[in-house]
């Protein structure tokens, strides 16, 4: 007889959404997180979408600690001197207030306090050392000698699975599958917020940028608006990093706070928290095996999470698929049956929801991502035609075919290596 | 068998706190709550104490019902209950109703041996509260304790003072108060966390103590603050080494061959 139906290794929202789901249907929950408050050591970029967290936490939009909800979204480039930003501003967003921007160290203690009053056991300020295999069946987990066991258990450990690779569950990260993200917290007064995004006391924006001033680094960058601070950070390929050698995330966060369009933006802000995490991004070429005998992977951990150089998207994932494996630990249960096969419906049930369904769909994204002329040429290309369209310099007009020529050639870009990468960029976005 | 309290409390992590400028009081909004450094340290005190003379320990706070998180930690280190005296009455008190309203739950809880706190709260820096006991209680006491000894009834116990160390030989019932670092306090273990856990925290409130209330929270607090100051950094702007300077440095550390 095991002392858990389940054991939860992490308190991040997937591990957390299993721990809810699992306990409010009555399974005996055991959620172990290494820090105390449980939570607080997990980091995000920031923008938390929340039409999963509503299906096991109805009333998340007037309990959650929330920052401010998404009424602006910004996507662009910048270049050394240029910004070139789309800008999304809707009345719609605004009636469905599903995108918010959240503090992790606030809001994690918040799920896993709603899962210890779903019924689990949350002990915090415990880093489990291992897992226990008895007859290739994972059985528990180890601490300080003590094993504790369960019928199954739900590695939600992060992006950094430790106990999922030493237990052979899955192989050690590799630099491609993960990229480098770094984020600082720069407090700035609401009503300095307010005017300068020109936002209500509620709405927020949240921007997300092309670095094209950084060379092949193949970087990205978010700007998001809290109650009284900015999140801001860069995200670069561990790839691009190591080849790079020379540059320290550390610089581009720098470079990316001192761009003329974004210095102006947290002028008199002071810098409260940074910290550093890694984002998976290798798509379905880095999902492991999701379940075996008495286990199962989700969030992070699984490498579950989107992105196509500008939409950078986790925290939903990870709520879904914590959701999935909580929703199979319980059919599992009802059978009496933790077996591999028995646990297969959580594959199933990811196969038929948004989480696999994406991977599958943008299983190419990585030849855009990692295409270097989208962080080189490309936003060049685009400075340079605007520049030509929108500055009166005295000169006779160009139609646009013969800017882009002019561009090509000046920039010494083939058109066909152009016309390639916009087919595939078209096909694979 | 020892019977063994250790009285502690919730404190904001000192790394979190900044003085506003401008209102001059300490701004905690960044600041998560951690067990008072030093009463970790006479926590381990008194689980050394038990692992060789036998007893059972109970560790107390007064605090919000959050602070039961506190609670749980230190009997994940081998406690062995934990009482949470909270009540709304009790708010506010300064140092006086703190040792008052504790050495009165010693008192309920039937008294103890030895009652173990922490040399000072890192909030307040006073270390008024664990002497307050003693004298509340009618009990010996020992302040700036390091290491700890029984002996047939009576403590043998070092303390820190200025520049040396005093052993002494005390009685019991007694309050020994335990400095920053005197131990090395072993880690909390999911096992026994997940028994704290079953075995919940006992709550106390002045409905089972029945303290006269002009003696307890603010009401019984005999200290006025009566106005803050911040202190500007004695070292404002420290000059950097220069290149020359660290060369001779360097230069001096080859030579005295503490680097190659």
């Amino acid at each position: 007889m095991s002392d858990y139906d389940a054991i939860v290794v992490g308190a991040g929202n997937a591990g957390s959404a299993a721990a809810i789901t699992m306990a409010s249907k009555g399974l005996s929950v055991l959620l172990v997180d290494r820090s105390d408050p449980p939570g607080t050591k997990n980091l995000s970029g920031g923008v938390l979408w929340g039409n999963d967290l509503a299906k096991i936490l109805p009333k998340w939009q007037s309990e959650a600690p929330l920052e401010r909800f998404i009424q602006d979204k910004k996507i662009g480039f910048l270049t050394e001197k240029s910004s070139i930003i789309i800008d999304f501003k809707t009345k719609i967003f605004e009636e469905n207030k599903v995108g918010h921007t959240v503090l992790r160290s606030k809001f994690d203690p918040w799920l896993a306090k709603k899962a210890r009053e779903a019924g689990a056991t949350v002990i915090p300020g415990i880093t489990v050392e291992s897992l226990v295999k008895k007859d290739g069946k994972i059985i528990g987990v180890e601490e300080s000698g003590d094993v504790v066991t369960s019928n199954v258990v739900v590695l939600a450990e992060g992006i950094n699975p430790r106990l999922a690779i030493e237990a052979g569950l899955r192989p050690p990260l590799q630099d491609w599958e993960v990229s480098v993200g770094v984020k600082e917290i720069i407090k700035l007064s609401p009503q300095k917020i307010e005017d300068r995004f020109n936002l209500s006391s509620t709405s927020g924006l949240a921007s997300e940028y092309i670095m094209g001033n950084l060379g092949e680094l193949n970087a990205g960058a978010f700007f998001y608006t809290n109650k009284d601070s900015i999140s801001l950070g860069i995200v670069a390929p561990m790839e691009r990093l190591r080849e790079n050698g020379v540059t320290h995330t550390y610089d581009i966060i720098e470079q990316f706070k001192e761009h003329p369009s974004i210095a102006p933006l947290i002028d008199g802000g002071t810098v409260a928290e940074y910290g550093a995490h890694m984002i998976p991004e290798g798509g379905l070429e880095m999902v492991p095996q999701l379940f075996g005998d008495g286990y199962m992977i989700v969030g992070d951990s699984a490498g579950f999470g989107f992105s196509n150089g500008l939409v950078l998207q986790g925290m939903n994932y990870a709520f879904l698929s914590g959701i999935l494996a909580g929703e199979a630990a319980v059919e599992a249960k009802s059978r009496n049956d933790f077996s591999s096969s028995s646990l297969s419906t959580y594959k199933r049930k990811l196969d038929n929801s948004y989480v696999l369904k994406d991977l599958r769909t943008f299983k190419d994204i990585r030849k855009v991502t990692n295409n270097k002329s989208m962080y080189t040429t490309y936003p060049k290309m685009l400075e340079s035609i605007l520049l030509e369209m929108l500055w009166e310099r005295g000169q006779p007009k160009k139609k646009v075919r013969e800017i882009l020529g002019s561009c090509a050639a000046d920039l010494n870009v083939g058109k066909l290596k152009t016309a390639t990468d916009f087919y595939y960029m078209y096909r694979r976005m | 068998m020892l019977k063994i309290a250790v009285m502690i409390k919730q404190v904001p992590d000192s790394q979190d706190i900044s003085i506003d400028p401008v209102t001059k009081t300490l701004n905690r909004s960044m600041a998560r709550n951690v067990v008072n450094p030093p009463d970790v340290n006479a926590t381990e005190a008194a689980i050394q104490l038990k692992d060789r003379y036998g007893g059972e320990i109970t560790v107390i706070t007064m605090g919000p019902p959050m602070a039961d998180t506190a609670l749980l930690q230190l009997m994940g280190m081998g406690a062995d209950n934990g009482v949470l005296v909270t009540d709304r009455v009790f708010a506010g008190a300064d140092t006086w109703p703190t040792g008052f309203t504790l050495a009165s739950v010693a008192d309920f809880l039937g008294g103890f041996d030895v009652i173990f706190c922490g040399e000072e709260t890192t909030d307040s820096s006073t270390g008024h509260v664990g002497p307050g006991i003693a004298e509340f209680l009618d009990y010996e006491q020992a302040t700036y304790v390091h290491k700890v000894e029984y002996e047939n009834g009576f403590l043998i116990v070092v303390r820190d003072i200025e520049g040396a160390e005093e052993t002494i030989k005390i009685g019991t019932p007694a309050v020994l108060t335990i400095t920053l670092n005197a131990n090395e306090p072993r880690n909390p273990t999911l096992k026994r966390k997940i028994d704290a856990y079953k075995k919940g925290i006992r709550l106390v409130t002045n409905k089972e103590l029945q303290l006269d209330p002009a003696c307890i929270g603010l009401k019984g607090s005999p200290t006025i603050v009566k106005d803050m100051k911040t202190v500007p950094d004695p070292i404002k702007n420290p000059s950097k080494p220069t290149i020359e300077e660290l060369d001779k440095v360097v230069s001096v550390l080859i030579e005295k061959g503490v680097v190659k």
